[in-house]
């Protein structure tokens, strides 16, 4: 690890100062910390964001939707039965994400940028193409964790789990910078590698995830989160789903399904959704959708198996708001 | 008096016979119905407070005043020449105290080898340079500012690709050698003449250690002595390693391991970084520190040989009639190969049987033995195809077991066996598991789309131990007594295991003793490998307990003016006609002194074969259309003579399982052909089981009969026996659960899938 200057500002408006002159922001630190180990990150300072007020938690003013803190700690989310009645799907998502350690430490913000798993990508020996090198070695390597959709020159995927649950909640963020506030649809801050952007997030140098917010109408829906792992804990997913509806008189409104561990970013199909839009979540309706969902996967040498995984999981998960 | 006697012992599979020196006579084993203070009784682990607390001292927690730490400079290249270093810019970096590679280093043999920093580097984490510094930090800076001018050179990292024509031959004899062979009968001719026969092709991948505690030294030379402080499972090795290196004399050598953190085989000796280490003390005069990282642990401290294996085995009146076995292993980097084809060889009585085993060599990190080292992956096949065979002539699988499993005699050697209960073992593991449950095509399961099954396999195994093995009992004047031994305990609860064995014989509570070992100024002590540990040691330290009781006996009867015979010592107190003196009291009359008694390791019977046997039973869930396995239950049953601590012994087999549990579903390194670089040298993607893992239960069973004819105590090993059959038991459940058969351990959700892709296509 590269020596670095380190402040702990108690001010946002400090932070965005100092964001602004090239610190990289610290929050939990699970996945930065790595990163800089491994030699993949170097930066020359950190703002350590856990001092700064107001960030942190999560409040639900009914007909106004829901907002969270960009600080919050995930385990305060999984932990908190107030918010598993809100939305259920959030608490499933995280009881298989990392481990209550990293849970406790990392951040709802910090989840959200996190960096993806490309075992090529984190080998601080290997170039790849996402670090500026000529090409992936993924696509023709030791590929059995890696995209069979939406990929371009990389073939990363999407590592979060909590993602795919706040996008089927509609999630959108506030970005701030010291110039002001943005907002964007949650789903917009993913972005495929490709050509010359060489990067997962569209988050602009200088800007912070303040918070997350839930529109109170995709607060209606039921839904569920699943996830395949290569062992029963502390595993990222091979594949997972968050798939949500409301359920009217036995047919399905409002769908929202999202796939996580398939593609570079979470994996939305809206013409799937649209397809089983009135239907009643049956076996074909789903085949359908799962069809839909994956048309265009290319499976790599030693990743063919996510397909499967994938029908299976959109399967279940759909006919679980059903049943 | 010492005599030299000649001995020959198993170990790890293969026959070893040599000369070793003993002493005295061997004693009898204790007469059938003696009852036992300590051995047979669960205990505590006599250190375990020491465990718990933090106050055991690990090799990872040395550190000494002065004390510099090394980082290693490893190739990135799986292949490539050194030609050229410059370390001038990592000399400058301030806190550097020195750098060593193959321009500056002393030669230090290392396994054949003239030096530990070769010219042609031949796997990704070869050893190229190493830096000593104030700091850690500063020694992997220092690392970065090394250039290195290599010239690469064609590599192949891959099993099947290193056995096919195109690949770069690495040796000049070619990258394949014949390393083991076995025939008897006529195989080809039985398989003609089957009713059934099964051909089928299975794979292991490579299992990485991931010992807790990583290898590592701290070398400490105080210009006339040299101390090392190292995470081995064998001090002497380590020691003998050192003197063969630094050219030193034993005198002035001492190497301890007063606690360590599982080594499963890989820390059999010294190690580059002991050699690193000390090279460094001996020059800087400071003490050195060298740790391996954890990715340093996972790319070049050794792993399990991924394997290829062909087998045809034929079936002709309900028995099995002839076995062929082919086995090819990739050793890396290593020099050579554990044999997979030993279970084929020695497990069932079957007439007609041809095996091969080879040793491939790649550009990849050498093999280091690793629990039951073959056994493993070759038990995988053996007993896979067993029930592939079974399904195939329409039988039960343990019936069809139960008809070769009965010999009294080794089919290889023809010798018999100094004792076997294998089919006591089937008997037990059954009742336990519920076989009568098991349906061809399995059962239902929880879910609609989830089939459980029900499956089992055999293990077999030395671990009879055997000379040298001495052990040294010191009584001191107030009757507290200090068991002093070369061994070491690698977590096995080795230190427990010998303190009951000595209380036991001497006649004091296990409260009185102390266990001092993990050190090379103490007796010979053999390396805790092969399982050998407590049926060597045990042995000694039991004759040594019998020497000192003799003269405590002597020197109670002085004290007491009683005839010796009319004496006994019982629970920390001399017995004299229903009269208790306490031992302490009794020595207190005498000026200072202290009791020695000393023991020795005494030969096996060389005309018996001494195995251990035992079977695992598996009952898991499967998914049918995610194809994730649950295992739910593991029945294991083992057959290793008179239990000594069955609570140590339970938590042995449990471990196990456990480690077994990881080959067979998660556990798998990943090596890039392209660059022969490890993609998961960590725990994130290198899957061991998490305790969410572990099945809900684990039953485990003993025969716990004495082998009347291994020892003078009956006992036998235990390490290596519950890892051998577990992966087979699982694929065999899955099997029997799903119809699909996984022929590449680890059954990861990719290979379960695919077998069910085709089992379905079939039914």
């Amino acid at each position: 690890m590269n020596a670095f200057s380190y402040a702990r500002p108690r001010a946002l408006a400090e932070a965005l100062r100092m964001l602004r002159n090239g610190a990289v922001a610290l929050a939990g630190g699970t996945d930065l910390v790595g990163l800089m180990k491994d030699g993949l990150a170097r930066p020359q300072s950190l703002v350590d964001l856990t001092g700064i007020e107001g960030l942190r938690g999560w409040s639900h003013a009914k007909g106004r939707g829901l907002r969270i803190g960009a600080l919050t700690p995930l385990v305060e989310l999984e932990t908190s039965d107030a918010l598993a009645k809100t939305m259920p799907i959030v608490r499933e998502s995280l009881r298989d994400a990392a481990t209550v350690q990293l849970r406790t430490m990392g951040t709802v913000g910090g989840n959200l940028l996190q960096r993806n798993r490309c075992w090529y990508f984190r080998d601080e020996g290997t170039v790849c193409w996402l670090k500026g090198g000529s090409r992936c070695f993924a696509i023709d390597g030791e590929n059995r964790y890696h995209a069979i959709i939406g990929a371009n020159e990389c073939v990363i995927v999407s590592p979060s789990d909590l993602v795919p649950a706040l996008l089927a909640y509609d999630a959108e963020i506030a970005l701030t910078s010291s110039r002001g506030t943005r907002r964007m649809k949650l789903a917009d801050l993913f972005i495929a590698p490709h050509g010359k952007e060489r990067r997962e997030h569209s988050l602009r140098p200088g800007e912070l995830i303040t918070e997350v917010r839930v529109p109170e109408a995709a607060l209606a829906r039921r839904g569920t989160y699943l996830k395949a792992m290569d062992r029963k804990a502390w595993s990222f997913a091979l594949v997972s789903v968050a798939a949500a509806a409301r359920i009217e008189r036995g047919v399905a409104r409002d769908v929202r399904v999202i796939m996580g561990g398939l593609a570079p970013v979470p994996w939305r199909v809206i013409a799937a959704e649209k397809a089983l839009e009135g239907t009643t979540l049956d076996d074909a309706s789903c085949a359908d959708a799962a069809d839909r969902l994956l048309a265009g996967a290319t499976p790599l040498r030693d990743n063919g198996y996510k397909v499967t995984l994938a029908r299976e999981l959109v399967r279940r998960a759909l006919r679980s708001l059903v049943a | 008096m010492p005599r030299v006697v000649k001995s020959r012992e198993e170990f790890e599979g293969e026959i070893f016979e040599s000369l070793v020196l003993v002493e005295g006579k061997d004693l009898p084993l204790p007469a059938a119905g003696t009852e036992f203070s300590e051995i047979g009784r669960s205990r505590r682990r006599v250190d375990g407070v020491q465990r718990v607390t933090g106050r055991a001292r690990y090799t990872q927690d040395v550190y000494l005043p002065g004390m510099l730490y090394v980082r290693v400079l490893r190739s990135p290249y799986p292949r490539a020449r050194v030609r050229r270093i410059d370390t001038k810019k990592a000399e400058k970096l301030p806190g550097v105290r020195g750098v060593l590679h193959r321009f500056n280093a002393p030669k230090a043999a290392f396994r054949g080898e003239e030096t530990i920093f070769r010219e042609e580097v031949r796997f990704v984490g070869d050893e190229v340079a190493a830096v000593a510094a104030d700091d850690e930090q500063t020694a992997v800076e220092a690392l970065r500012l090394i250039e290195v001018d290599y010239e690469l050179l064609p590599h192949v990292v891959d099993l099947e690709e290193a056995i096919g024509d195109m690949a770069p031959r690495l040796d000049t004899d070619g990258n394949v050698a014949e390393a083991a062979t076995h025939k008897r009968g006529d195989a080809k001719r039985a398989l003609k003449e089957a009713d059934f026969v099964v051909d089928a092709t299975y794979r292991t991948s490579t299992q990485v250690h991931n010992s807790l505690e990583t290898h590592g030294a701290v070398a400490a030379w105080d210009g006339e002595q040299l101390t090392v402080y190292e995470s081995t499972q064998h001090t002497f090795g380590v020691r003998q390693g050192l003197r063969t290196a630094l050219k030193l004399p034993f005198s002035k050598i001492r190497v301890l391991c007063d606690y360590m953190g599982g080594g499963f085989g890989s820390k059999g000796g010294a190690g580059k970084y002991s050699i690193i280490a000390s090279l460094f003390s001996m020059q800087l005069g400071r003490p050195v520190r060298c740790v391996l990282t954890r990715e340093e642990e996972n790319i070049a401290a050794g792993n399990r040989s991924a394997t290829l294996q062909q087998f045809r085995i034929g079936g002709k009146a309900g028995r099995i009639t002839a076995i062929e076995h082919t086995s090819w292993a990739n050793v890396g980097q290593g020099r050579w190969v554990a044999n997979p084809t030993g279970p084929t060889n020695t497990l069932y009585d079957i007439a007609n049987l041809s095996s091969k085993s080879y040793k491939v060599v790649t550009n990849a990190g050498s093999l280091a033995a690793f629990r039951a080292p073959g056994y493993v992956e070759g038990t995988f096949a053996l007993e896979s195809a067993v029930d592939e065979l079974a399904e195939k002539m329409g039988v039960d699988p343990l019936t069809l077991r139960r008809k070769h499993a009965g010999s009294p005699k080794d089919p290889m050697s023809g010798k018999k066996y100094s004792d076997k209960h294998l089919l006591e073992c089937y008997r037990i593991g059954a009742a336990e598991i519920g076989w009568q449950r098991r349906r061809s095509g399995g059962i239902r399961g929880s879910a609609p789309h989830r089939r459980r099954g029900i499956g089992m396999a055999t293990q077999i195994w030395g671990g009879g131990g055997g000379p040298p093995a001495y052990a040294t009992v010191h009584v001191n004047p107030d009757g507290t007594v200090v068991l002093t031994a070369g061994t070491q305990d690698i977590g096995t609860g080795t230190r427990t295991v010998l303190a009951q064995i000595c209380a036991d014989e001497l006649g004091v509570d296990l409260d009185a003793m102390q266990v001092r070992i993990g050190d090379t100024d103490h007796p010979y002590g053999p390396i805790s490998a092969g399982s050998v540990t407590t049926a060597s040691m045990g042995p000694a330290v039991r004759i040594a307990a019998r020497d000192a009781k003799e003269q405590l006996l002597g020197a109670a009867a002085g004290v007491l003016e009683t005839p010796k015979a009319e004496l006994r010592l019982e629970g920390g107190a001399i017995v004299s006609k229903g009269a208790r003196t306490p031992l302490g009291e009794i020595l207190s009359k005498v000026e200072n002194n202290t009791v020695i008694g000393r023991g020795a390791r005494h030969p096996n019977d060389p005309d018996l074969s001494q195995r251990t046997f035992g079977a695992h039973f598996a009952e898991v869930e499967v998914d049918v259309h995610t194809g994730e396995i649950t295992v739910e239950h593991i029945v294991a049953v083992h057959d290793i003579g008179r239990i000594v601590n069955p609570t140590t012994a339970r938590s042995q087999v449990e471990g196990g399982v456990l480690q077994a549990l990881g080959f067979a579903l998660s556990e798998e390194r990943f090596l890039d052909r392209a660059t022969g670089r490890v993609m998961n040298a960590n725990l994130e993607n290198y899957k061991v089981p998490t305790v969410k893992d572990v099945p809900a239960k684990i039953t485990v069973k003993f025969v716990d009969r004495p082998d009347r004819k291994a020892n003078n105590l009956g006992i036998k090993g235990l390490g290596e026996p519950p890892i051998i059959p577990t992966a087979a038991a699982i694929a065999n459940a899955v099997a029997n659960a799903t119809g699909a058969r996984v022929r590449h351990a680890p059954l990861t959700r990719a290979r379960v899938l695919e077998a069910l892709a085709v089992a379905g296509a079939r039914s």
